[in-house]
């Protein structure tokens, strides 16, 4: 079958009236990696275990910053509590990308994604729900393994919050999901042709991370690797994150709706980008015959 | 890509360090960055070697290669030579560290050819117990033919526990007991003796060596045994080529 019969074949999936809608596809992708996960129910469990030891390793950090305190944006605020919001963020955003990796790259190991791309349902659909749900699902386990650690920690002790700034929290958390489901359906994209999601995924956030100030001020960076790191839009999604939490930080400061707008353009790029690639990375793969291959 | 997460990892460090955290309020006679860069060097190392043996026999369990290794290697080759190899790539990347570490952010470590040999000892020692550690999972891969999710957990433990960027006089209570349940504890301990101070502690590092070696015999022992069982178990319920 020629690429192009391929792709007639995909837009026939996704058109036709007999392809299944996305909900029942989002539906039966939700129940088949319910059933994968419980399989899993013993890692479950260690979750617990592992975000104590990230969230431990955060506080630690925390205690070596002379006088335990920093300033920034107007606020000063203890270093444990700033090291532990601005990690918690990039760990949580970790997860979301690591898992949506992990389960792309699972399938192509085990040679399952041409069964599924090729589901009565459409390839975009199936990406969309996959990724979906991957988000949906380690965002909630996050928040779940979370609680017992904010529990431990002082972390509540530094907050700052009027109702503007919970709605603009609020809205800011929005975003940086929204970003990261963006970033996960593009670098999915990716996946399927090079075949190394978590590589990929280890490599962004590695980046994100040393840029997004999580550990340290920003004016600790040189004014070029400031510059460079702003390009970065956990950068602002962390900065504009603590804002919220310690210093009263709205939509009116310009590093919170800066940040809003930033994650939201960024998203709104990757997902056009998504959508003009999927199909030409879908027949590349198909063409060269590595489909199979991982 | 290790190289690079590496460099990641080394260069965030760098930059917390400028806050100044001052090191002598805890015993240690260096700056931040010197003090935490030979656990961050020996972090991903260790990373590799905990993951290699156990996620290696997932990845042939899951694409199928599996029984036919199991006719051309014994577990403890298979475990070595997978171990040896990913171990011998990213310590590349911590020769690159060090040069880079020279190079751009002034660290440095000034040391004689005898404590190069100490430290070569202790850096096999370390990588000894880990693979060990990593068999022992991998026994539990080949009986469910599944990933147990264990060794990230302990690999996150190691990563908090173990005093690589902050000193271990930190810890109190149940974190100080993690802390020694974990080998790399004793390794990094050992090693900051020989690398950091200018009288080498023979005792510490003595103690510290002893109980890696028997620890790394006492779980290697044990890892063989459970494999053995693992892969009898399989052949007698046909699981060998089946996921």
């Amino acid at each position: 079958m020629s690429t192009d019969e391929v792709i007639k074949v995909i837009e026939n999936f996704e058109y036709s009236n007999f392809s299944t809608s996305f909900w029942m596809g989002f539906k039966a992708t939700f129940f088949r990696n319910i059933k994968i996960i419980w399989q899993y129910k013993f890692a479950l469990l260690l979750g617990f275990v592992n975000t104590f030891a990230v969230a431990s390793l955060f506080f630690y950090i925390g205690n070596l910053v002379p006088n335990q305190s920093i300033a920034q944006d107007g606020y000063i605020v203890s270093s444990v509590i700033y090291i532990f919001a601005g990690s918690m963020l990039v760990d949580i955003s970790t997860r979301i990308l690591m898992k949506s990796m992990n389960s792309f790259t699972s399938e192509m190991k085990q040679g399952t994604f041409e069964t599924l791309a090729t589901q009565p349902f459409g390839l975009k659909k199936y990406f969309v729900s996959e990724i979906t749900f991957e988000v949906l699902y380690s965002l909630v386990f996050s928040v779940i393994y979370y609680i017992p650690v904010l529990l431990i920690f002082p972390i509540f002790k530094g907050l700052n919050l009027n109702f503007i700034s919970v709605l603009s929290f609020l809205l800011v958390i929005v975003c940086v999901i929204f970003f990261f489901f963006s970033l996960s359906l593009l670098a999915a994209n990716v996946t399927i042709l090079i075949k190394r999601g978590r590589e990929i995924s280890m490599i962004i956030i590695g980046v994100m991370h040393l840029l997004s100030g999580s550990l340290f001020p920003l004016s600790l960076f040189p004014e070029w690797l400031r510059i460079i790191a702003y390009f970065s839009p956990m950068t602002l999604a962390v900065q504009s994150f603590r804002l919220c939490l310690f210093g009263q930080g709205t939509l009116m400061d310009s590093i919170v709706w800066g940040s809003v707008v930033m994650l939201l353009l960024m998203s709104i790029v990757m997902l056009i980008l998504f959508n003009l690639t999927y199909k030409k990375i879908y027949s590349k793969i198909r063409y060269k015959g590595t489909m199979h291959e991982y | 890509m290790t190289f690079f997460l590496n460099l990641i990892t080394i260069v965030m460090y760098f930059f917390f360090g400028k806050m100044n955290p001052d090191m002598t309020v805890f015993g240690i006679p260096s700056t931040y960055l010197e003090f935490c860069f030979l656990g961050l060097c020996l972090q991903m190392i260790i990373g590799t070697s905990l993951a290699t043996v156990c996620g290696s026999i997932y990845n042939e369990i899951v694409s199928g290669t599996w029984s036919y290794l199991l006719f051309q290697f014994n577990f403890i080759e298979y475990s070595i030579g997978s171990t040896l190899a990913g171990v011998v790539l990213s310590s590349l990347s911590v020769f690159a560290a060090l040069f880079l570490a020279y190079l751009f952010m002034g660290s440095f470590y000034v040391i004689s050819i005898q404590e190069v040999m100490l430290v070569i000892v202790l850096f096999m020692l370390i990588l000894i117990a880990h693979m060990s550690i990593s068999m022992i999972f991998a026994s539990f891969t080949i009986y469910y033919q599944k990933n147990s999710g264990l060794v990230p957990l302990l690999y996150q433990l190691t990563k908090t526990f173990t005093g690589i960027v902050f000193p271990l006089s930190l810890l109190k209570g149940f974190s100080m007991i993690v802390s020694r349940a974990l080998p790399l504890t004793y390794g990094l301990e050992a090693l900051h003796s020989v690398v950091l101070t200018d009288q080498t502690n023979w005792q510490l590092i003595l103690t510290n060596s002893m109980i890696l070696l028997i620890s790394s015999i006492v779980i290697g022992v044990f890892a063989i045994f459970l494999a053995s069982k693992s892969i009898a178990h399989s052949k007698k319920h046909n699981k060998v080529d089946w996921y």
